[in-house]
């Protein structure tokens, strides 16, 4: 019984992987392409964010600001230095990781809210900073003319590219992070969100372990934000601002904890909600403009109405119907 | 069980219901602003917009919105371009540059559209150049950023007055009243630091130093610490840059702080709410910005005189309130396009409709008279400036 | 620098800093009694001005109208409780965490919708010219954010100590099980916490409107303002609050007049990681940690 649930999970990933990958070979509408590419990237961070929050037990306010340290490193690198472009992004990732290990070091040792905060104030740090380093993020009017990804010679320049790129990584943070899981560190984690007590005392170094994940939450959106950065050509402070790293905290709440491919479909639907015409296509524009109108409201209410009535998100939805049983629904 | 999930179910349920229902009365309001003029055989001219109408700009966005919806209407009733009824698809890029690209590859990709008006903010403008570029498309940019058009793109054209024309007439509104040493304040947001940038570039060639220069953030509450930093230098004048509610909040901390300084502000604080806001802490505070505050100052004998009457008595009657200036950089942006389009032949590329753009010659709109050239992408001059002054709470001009 | 200007650098710092005390007293009101950081606060801030104004266009006298919206935002926070938290009151506090920071979201985009993206004018509580003090001005709301802070903490200290029911918050904040247990009833203790610091919040946006004029989206910055300085000064505690709203506001100006009004947020927030690195129970917080 066992064997065949976890086989049907395995063809419906594969299947699901299959169709993400046909997309560019279906389809050459710029738009589309791009709004995908998009859900991608946010799909990265949310991986991260999916082990920090749903397995170890943490949020953070924060992520915005690592985003945009991945992005800022590689595209000032690449812009002004001529650095090549693989570099760059590995620059971003690191800058982020290493921001990241700064803040999670101190701030870890304490309980839930004052990380909250701790994290929220290096966001709020970072949007004044984005602003003002003008000599490197171009302060206000942003920094554009970034170039597109390139290895050597070889450039990807077309939406479709970009988009297989994106989605390429996208899928070796899910298929890395959903490898960790299942190994001693990622029993730990779950230990970890379960009780912190019980895993202290089962032998867990607990601030270690937030550390280590929360460094790599930080990384995974360095290299989102490292990629986002190159995909649309142009970055300013207002995308980096507090009110994404809420979105993307939303998105794991909302797709549930302990899980992390209920996260990634949330990711997907919030971040299309922002794109109506992505998500539904043909819609008038009349409806499409009340949708956008309400889009905060809908992820507002979203967000309230999943933590009321399914508190381990869409993903114990699923996962109850299929067991049959009601699984850890207090989990958090 | 069930109990409980009642219990939790009631009160999610009025919650829901109370949003579907708003929700349900907002798309109504919506849908009874749809433009006619379908009565025409030829297919529609498409043009796009890409406004704010939510985020931080979102009070910007909505006269946008309001004065295209409402021209359009005016545009079609009198038979669209050369018989071709204009169509506008606006949308929303809830005042972040990603979004406003996307909404500028979906236009371009999906809707097919012949030139784009906007984006309302300047990060925005900037974000959208690389798919305006690559797609060949005219765009009129109604944000006023100086970087809009001093990083030159020949496809992109910019309505509101930038801040290189208003700082410099500004100035030699302070050098004609004998000011030699100001204080410059100015938000850290896109349009103060913009502001504050071409004034310090631009001080010494009219013999005005800045002796004191403080800055705050959008959103801030209190500006008393700040100005008393102004009230120790020797400063003779204090010249703000904002367009936002902080604007109100300096006038009334320099009253609080007895500061006699005459107070400077710019076309960012035309609107109507600073003017409440700052009460009487506003008077005598004067700000340069375009004649349609005060349509007289066109010349009441002049063609502009006429265009911006008109265009405040319709606005006024239909939405209930005069239109801004922002309302009239759109209007000013949609007609630049419109103009253009009559003046092309059956079935013109995108590119002859930009070169027509940029040929555009003594265009009377809302902000100014406009004359493109190869070189100048936002077209007005000095001349469409007027100083004003805050008297009795409401805005007179201010003669030298 | 002169010792006037000196004193207006403190004043302006006082100022603002009490406006920050008044959110930070709402804050530590619901961590107190539930445990939980309460994200919505800032939106409350936001609900007192909004709705004030929005009473004074219906013609109601501005007194009526300055308590309809303090009120009226009391209800909102009451409500909220009710449909959102209760429902999930025996979760967690991230659980309860999330709730809140939804309902932000839905509370600043909701009086968009309703009054609209523009920023609205109160008028001022007592007319007049500002008072000058040793060569320093102060306006008049000044006073009235002042005496109402005051009015608050004392308030807030009178029920922690000496009322039954200030007690009964007390027991919660230490362990809900126990009280309940002990017969108190903690659910009408969290819905008049909710309430109460819907109150504060209701106040602090209603007597800062007439300074800085009031909009949909205020609500986020002085919300991470508030929420600094009740840590600042060390969660539960309303004595700690107003310390720390106070030390706040005077670093943000005193770096104004030494540093730069650019980095004064920076420096800040910077201050404010320092403390909750080097000691995270606050300035005044109890140095029990919570043991791990």
């Amino acid at each position: 019984m066992r064997w065949t649930r976890r086989r049907l999970g395995i063809t419906l990933l594969g299947v699901m992987g299959i169709a993400i990958a046909a997309v560019p070979f279906l389809t050459d509408d710029r738009y589309l392409l791009k709004v995908l590419t998009f859900v991608g990237v946010n799909a990265i961070v949310v991986a991260g964010l999916a082990l920090l929050f749903g397995y170890a037990g943490q949020i953070s306010l924060g992520h915005a600001a690592f985003f945009g340290l991945g992005a800022y490193m590689s595209a000032y690198l690449t812009t002004t230095h001529q650095t090549p472009w693989l570099l760059a992004v590995l620059a971003g990732t690191g800058i982020a990781a290493a921001g990241g290990l700064l803040l999670a070091l101190p701030s870890l040792r304490l309980k839930g809210h004052y990380l909250a905060m701790a994290t929220l104030g290096f966001n709020e740090i970072m949007s004044v900073l984005f602003v003002e380093l003008r000599g490197i993020t171009g302060g206000n009017n942003g920094l554009s003319g970034i170039p597109f990804p390139s290895i050597g010679s070889f450039v990807i320049d077309t939406p479709a590219g970009i988009y297989l790129l994106v989605w390429g990584v996208a899928a070796l943070a899910f298929l890395g992070a959903a490898n960790l899981v299942r190994t001693r560190p990622g029993r730990a984690m779950r230990a970890l969100h379960g009780s912190e007590l019980g895993a202290v005392a089962s032998g867990v170094d607990t601030t270690r372990l937030k550390v280590q994940v929360f460094a790599l939450s930080a990384a995974l959106a360095g290299l989102a934000g490292a990629l986002y950065a190159h995909a649309v050509g142009f970055i300013s402070p207002t995308q980096f601002s507090l009110e994404f790293s809420i979105l993307l905290v939303a998105m794991v709440v909302v797709g549930g904890t302990g899980s992390l491919v209920g996260p990634f479909f949330a990711a997907v639907v919030l971040t299309l909600l922002q794109y109506v015409h992505a998500l539904i296509p043909g819609l008038g524009n009349d409806v499409a403009s009340v949708i956008q109108d309400w889009e905060v409201d809908i992820s507002g209410m979203v967000m309230i109405l999943t933590v009321i009535f399914l508190p381990g998100g869409f993903a114990a939805l699923v996962r109850r119907k299929r067991i049959g049983v009601a699984v850890d629904g207090e989990t958090v | 069980m069930t109990g409980k999930w009642l219990q939790r179910m009631l009160p999610a349920t009025v919650v829901l219901t109370l949003v579907v229902a708003s929700l349900a009365g907002c798309s109504q309001a919506d849908s009874s602003s749809d433009e006619g003029g379908e009565e025409t055989a030829k297919e529609p001219y498409t043009i796009g917009a890409v406004l704010s109408l939510s985020g931080t700009y979102a009070g910007l966005g909505e006269p946008e919105k309001n004065t295209i919806e409402m021209e359009l209407e005016r545009i079609n009733e009198d038979g669209g371009v050369n018989g071709h009824p204009v169509k506008v698809v606006i949308e929303d890029d809830a005042t972040d540059p990603a979004k406003a690209q996307a909404a500028t590859v979906r236009l371009i990709e999906q809707v097919d559209v012949l030139a784009i008006i906007g984006a309302t903010g300047t990060g925005q403008t900037m974000g959208m150049r690389g798919d305006i570029d690559r797609a060949g498309i005219p765009q009129v940019s109604v944000a006023g950023g100086t970087v809009v058009t001093a990083q030159f793109d020949p496809l992109v054209f910019q309505t509101p007055w930038s801040n290189s024309l208003v700082v410099p007439f500004t100035l030699s509104r302070l050098r004609d009243a004998g000011i030699t040493k100001i204080a410059l304040m100015y938000d850290t947001g896109g349009f103060g630091a913009d502001g504050g940038d071409v004034v310090k570039a631009t001080v010494g060639e009219y013999g005005i130093s800045v002796v004191a220069e403080q800055t705050f953030n959008p959103g801030d509450t209190d500006m008393t610490a700040q100005l008393t930093m102004v009230k120790g230098s020797d400063a003779e004048a204090v010249v703000l840059w904002n367009a936002g509610k902080e604007s109100a909040i300096v006038a009334k901390n320099m009253q609080q702080l007895s500061m006699m300084l005459p107070l400077y502000g710019c076309h960012g604080n035309a609107r109507a709410e600073f003017a409440e806001g700052a009460g009487d802490a506003a008077e005598g505070f004067r700000f340069a910005a375009g004649k349609i505050l005060l349509p007289e100052t066109y010349g009441t004998d002049s063609m502009s005189y006429r265009v911006a009457t008109d265009f405040v008595e319709r606005y006024t009657e239909r939405y209930g309130k005069a239109p801004d200036t922002f309302a009239g950089h759109a209007y000013d942006a949609l007609y630049l396009i419109v103009e253009a389009m009559r003046r092309l032949p059956e079935g013109f590329t995108t590119a002859e409709l930009r070169d027509e753009i940029e040929r555009t010659d003594d265009f009377v709109g809302i902000g100014g008279i406009f004359t493109f050239t190869e070189s100048d992408h936002n077209g007005m001059s000095e001349d469409d400036l007027v100083m004003y002054r805050i008297q009795d709470g409401a805005w007179v001009l201010d003669t030298p | 620098m002169d010792s006037a200007a000196l004193l207006q650098f403190a004043i302006a710092g006082l100022k603002n800093g009490a406006i920050y005390a008044l959110v930070a007293l709402g804050f530590t009101l619901v961590f107190g009694s539930t445990g939980i950081i309460n994200f919505a606060q800032g939106e409350f801030f936001m609900l007192g001005g909004m709705l004030a104004v929005f009473f004074v266009r219906l013609g109601l006298p501005l007194p009526i109208a300055v308590i309809a919206g303090v009120l009226a935002t009391a209800g909102i926070g009451l409500a909220f409780e009710r449909l959102a938290l209760r429902p999930r009151r025996d979760s967690g506090p991230l659980v309860l965490i999330i709730i809140t920071i939804g309902g932000s979201m839905v509370m600043k985009s909701l009086s968009r919708h309703v009054f609209g993206g523009s920023e609205l004018s109160l008028p001022a509580f007592s007319e007049g010219p500002s008072i000058v003090v040793a060569g320093a001005a102060i306006e008049r709301q000044a006073f009235w954010v002042w005496g109402l802070t005051i009015i608050a903490v004392v308030g807030l200290t009178w029920l922690y100590s000496k009322t039954k029911f200030g007690r009964s918050m007390r027991a919660c904040s230490l362990s809900h099980e126990a009280s309940r247990l002990m017969g108190i009833d903690t659910a009408r203790i969290v819905m008049v916490s909710f309430g109460l610091a819907a109150v504060l919040g209701g106040i602090a946006g209603v007597v800062v409107a007439p300074l800085t004029q009031t909009s949909f989206d205020v609500g986020a910055r002085i919300g991470v303002k508030g929420f600094a300085a009740a840590i600042l000064g060390g969660l539960g505690n309303p004595i700690a609050a107003v310390v720390g709203g106070l030390t706040l506001g005077l670093v943000e100006s005193m770096s104004i007049a030494f540093i730069s009004s650019t980095y004064k947020d920076v420096i800040a927030l910077v201050l404010l990681l320092l403390v909750l690195f080097v000691r995270p129970e606050g300035i005044l917080g109890r140095a029990t940690r919570e043991k791990v």
